[in-house]
């Protein structure tokens, strides 16, 4: 194993891409439910209104973010080849999306204190 | 700078395929001055602890690329390397054979792959059919988009650092991608079209993953990643950019006046 920067990004890009491709099923099953009728459409979305799914849903978004957010260092890289700014770009992806993940995960906590 | 002996615990990993069914490490103790080299510490185990230690060396000038080896988890030439900057807080040091590779024994591995991936990419340069009478002319600009791709020493550092060598069997390699992109912006070659016909395929430059280990890793601070990304734009414009060499060569041949 050779750990760098990049290898750290490696493996949280592919984690955060599959943990995406698991909430698309939960999705699909939850919105798929809609053909079944009302009663259990009710029935799913409740089940995925309980504080697990919304501590969950902090963690959906900051895999969102940092997945997209490295996504663009990517493209930047391949854009304009600032391949010795690695280390710099890795760390201003990092801290962007810790920032985003504080920006929108602090509401959905007080949402979810308040709705108790 | 006081040149006075300390000692250095070096641990290193061991396999003898005739004994061993998996590699394990070994400690020896090692007295070191502040010019020793991890190379030096090598000799100083096989000269008088043990002999049956295997490992490759040869120019001791990081020239010639055969003392590669993983220390503390990076990749590097050993012979100029002082062993006082890899020494951790509990004096120890510890050398591995290149990742991913398959080990022949001890420090040595098996570089098959690491070849066959290299003459995948025709290495050679391919030249144009006009020679020309005195020399071949060329700018200060086309020499420094090079960026120095000449001076690889094919050490396979960059290569067994590569998390998707390790992972994907049939992928080029930051070496020979290197390489490749080297002859591509090499305006004496005639063979860019075949060339990024060659890389610019999911075994090539798109296999990538842009995790940047082959800069990390490599002794002689060149780029390969930087010559991948160069490649996946070629490659997606190889006809125009086949066009613009043939356009080149026209002149190239023409003697310096």
């Amino acid at each position: 194993m050779y750990k760098t920067t990049g290898f750290v990004s490696f493996v949280l890009r592919r984690f955060t891409g599959v943990v995406l491709v698991l909430y698309l099923l939960l999705h699909i099953w939850v919105i798929g439910s809609a053909v079944s009728g009302p009663e259990v459409f009710d029935q799913r979305l409740n089940a995925v209104q309980t504080p697990l799914f919304k501590i969950a849903e902090i963690a959906l978004l900051a895999a969102v973010v940092y997945h997209a957010f490295d996504g663009v260092r990517l493209l930047l890289v391949n854009w304009f080849k600032v391949t010795d700014k690695r280390k710099n770009l890795f760390w201003a992806v990092f801290i962007v999306s810790a920032l985003m993940v504080i920006a929108g995960g602090v509401p959905i906590l007080l949402f979810m204190l308040e709705s108790k | 700078m006081s040149d006075t002996q300390k000692t250095a615990s070096v641990r290193i990993q061991r396999f003898n395929p005739e004994k061993d069914h998996k590699p394990h490490f070994q400690e020896f103790t090692v007295s070191y001055t502040r010019d020793m080299t991890l190379l030096d510490a090598l000799h100083e185990i096989k000269s008088h602890q043990d002999g049956t230690l295997t490992y490759r060396r040869s120019c001791r000038h990081a020239i010639c690329g055969s003392c590669a080896m993983n220390v503390n988890g990076i990749n590097m030439l050993v012979c100029n390397t002082p062993i006082k900057e890899h020494i951790n807080r509990k004096g120890m040091v510890t050398i591995k054979p290149l990742p991913y590779l398959p080990i022949i024994k001890d420090l040595v591995v098996d570089r098959t792959k690491f070849w066959e991936q290299y003459m995948r990419v025709k290495p050679w340069l391919i030249p144009s059919p006009e020679v020309p009478e005195k020399e071949y002319r060329i700018s200060t600009e086309e020499v420094e988009a090079l960026n120095k791709a000449e001076t690889c020493i094919m050490c396979g550092a960059c290569y067994s650092a590569c998390t998707v060598v390790g992972t994907s069997e049939n992928y080029i390699g930051p070496h020979a991608l290197l390489k490749s992109f080297l002859r591509v912006l090499d305006p004496r070659d005639a063979g860019a079209a075949e060339r990024l016909e060659e890389v610019g395929t999911h075994e090539g430059a798109y296999r990538c993953h842009t995790i940047f280990n082959c800069i990390d890793a490599c002794p002689k601070k060149l780029d390969p990643t930087k010559a991948i990304e160069t490649l996946r734009n070629l490659a997606q414009k190889r006809l125009a950019f086949e066009d613009a060499k043939k356009k080149r060569l026209t002149t190239i041949t023409k003697a310096v006046e």
